[in-house]
């Protein structure tokens, strides 16, 4: 299990982004930029706005602070619902990892809701908790907790022997304890690489609850620009989003490594 | 990630295997009965406008069965989905070949991938109707571009991580870059492809419902969107059942040749 969430996590384009050249990355930017300035020319201000006025609503909608209102509180639901995704999957993940009997009646709702696309419960957990945040909230859940139970429980099921052994012989007593000073800590890296996973979908369970609702946030904005076909706008609020999910999932991967690091 | 259903653990010394196994199959049938029964009493103490117990969505799901609007809407889906699905896999594996025997253009193109693939797709839906319109070709390309981003993506890793023994033998024989791909390259990166198509299969079965809830109201997305319109529960429920079991059956499958093909590997070396 353990092996399975790594590999499915590399196999993501993450690893390939390199920067070793920014020299050649700027010229191929320019050449895309240009590319993208003359797919202007021809087809349009509508389907394709062109560079400097996408630019230019960047900086307006940064200005009137609608951009930073709606970041906030996109940001703030990711917060909320990652928070709890955390909470709830460390627990079932505990459960499930080190009891046989929580396994065999719990798991399989999780494997279910993890093969269902968030956006199908969406007009679900609508008719059934409304418009609130609290309805945002669970949509970030249901999208980001099964990564996390699933780390937790396949990182406690490999039973790190040696670590016991020697927890046990230093006089660490009791599955608590030993769940708190010795399983967990050595578990870190993968639950760490499960919460990489689970950061990705909160982001889209997060898009996806505010497209839906069109209620605040980023998503909202976006649309509420679609609805108006300002397409310079909507890809200047498109791209913050896009940096928000790469700069959280970075961030998260530079917090694994350094775990990593430690334990080799 | 990639298994969905959790791998039994090996039964601890207390119990013998038999029982175990027993266990281990009845014990899932016992919490399925209860948690229906619950759901079943709850649902009916509950408004039926916003509650259905599971005995209205069986009654909803003979109905939508019987006017045959399920069995349409599964058609469009799953056909929406292998047309979009096998042109991501047209594209994407030539894709990720070109990508990895030509690695500065792989390194330069693979930011913007990235960037595409980490943006969510709900919040291109505006983009695509200008693009698009709000038909058949936008479905296609929601399916289409995030699902051939990952299948190439994880070509490129396999066609790169290729043995360097096997490329040093080829190249002594003189084999031209078309036949060091042909037999080279590709039949060593097929468990990457796989894995890719694992991925890539995910990213279609979750585009194809967006396209259908927010482009176009077709298929089972679009079930799901117009019943809850309507406030019609069990209908809601019967969709997002067979849109759980189109993913499981598609991404079971995927996994298991998985299995087949690094096993294969795994003998062959």
């Amino acid at each position: 299990m353990t092996a399975v969430i790594t590999t499915g996590a590399t196999s993501v384009p993450t690893r390939s982004m390199r920067w070793k050249e920014p020299r050649r990355h700027l010229l191929f930017l320019a050449g895309v930029l240009v590319l993208w300035q003359l797919g202007n020319l021809a087809l349009g201000q509508l389907v394709l706005p062109s560079v400097p006025s996408v630019f230019k609503a960047l900086l307006e909608i940064t200005l009137s602070g609608a951009l930073i209102k709606a970041m906030g509180e996109s940001i703030l639901l990711l917060f909320l619902g990652l928070s709890a995704a955390l909470a709830i999957g460390f627990f079932f993940g505990v459960l499930i990892g080190r009891s046989k009997l929580a396994q065999w009646t719990l798991s399989p709702y999780f494997s279910a809701l993890f093969v269902t696309p968030t956006v199908a419960l969406v007009p679900l957990v609508l008719v059934w908790f409304g418009f609130g945040l609290s309805g945002r909230v669970l949509v970030v859940i249901l999208a980001a907790v099964v990564p996390i139970m699933l780390s937790v429980a396949g990182s406690l099921r490999d039973e790190p022997g040696e670590l016991v052994e020697v927890a046990r012989s230093f006089g660490v007593r009791g599955e608590i304890a030993l769940l708190v000073h010795v399983r967990l800590r050595a578990a870190l890296p993968v639950i760490l690489s499960g919460f990489r996973l689970a950061v990705g979908r909160a982001v889209v369970g997060m898009a996806v609850a505010e497209t839906y609702l069109r209620l605040g946030g980023i998503g909202a904005l976006i649309n509420s620009y679609g609805a108006l076909f300002q397409t310079d706008y909507v890809f200047a609020s498109i791209l913050p989003l896009t940096f928000l999910g790469i700069g959280l999932t970075k961030l998260v991967s530079r917090v694994e490594r350094h775990f990593q690091g430690w334990q080799s | 990630m990639s298994s969905t259903a959790i791998k039994p653990a090996r039964p601890s010394g207390a119990m013998t295997v038999a029982s175990a196994l027993r266990l281990q199959h009845v014990l899932p049938v016992v919490s399925l009965v209860v948690v229906l029964s619950l759901w079943e009493v709850v649902g009916q103490s509950m408004n039926p406008l916003l509650f259905a117990p599971p005995s209205r969505v069986v009654g909803a799901f003979s109905g939508l069965i019987k006017s045959g609007e399920l069995l349409a809407a599964t058609l469009t889906t799953v056909s929406t989905l292998s047309v979009g699905f096998a042109l991501a896999i047209l594209v994407g594996i030539p894709l990720g070949v070109l990508m990895a025997q030509f690695p500065r253009f792989g390194e330069l193109l693979s930011p913007y991938l990235y960037g595409i693939f980490s943006t969510p797709r709900v919040v291109i839906v505006p983009l695509i109707i200008v693009w698009f319109g709000v038909g058949y070709s936008g479905r296609l390309f929601l399916i289409f571009l995030w699902s051939m981003i990952a299948i190439s993506t994880s070509t490129t890793d396999g066609v790169r991580n290729a043995r360097p023994d096997l490329i040093e033998v080829a190249r002594s024989y003189g084999a031209s870059r078309i036949e060091m791909v042909r037999h080279v390259l590709l039949p060593g990166a097929v468990p990457f492809v796989v894995s890719g198509l694992r991925i890539g299969a995910e990213r279609a079965v979750v585009g194809v419902v967006i396209g259908e809830m927010f482009l176009q109201l077709t298929g089972l997305g679009g079930l799901l969107v117009t019943s809850a319109k309507s406030f019609q529960t069990a209908e809601m429920l019967c969709a997002v059942v067979v849109i759980a079991v189109i993913g499981t059956i598609l991404i079971t499958a995927l996994d298991l040749l998985e299995q087949q093909v690094s096993s294969w590997k795994r003998r062959a070396t």
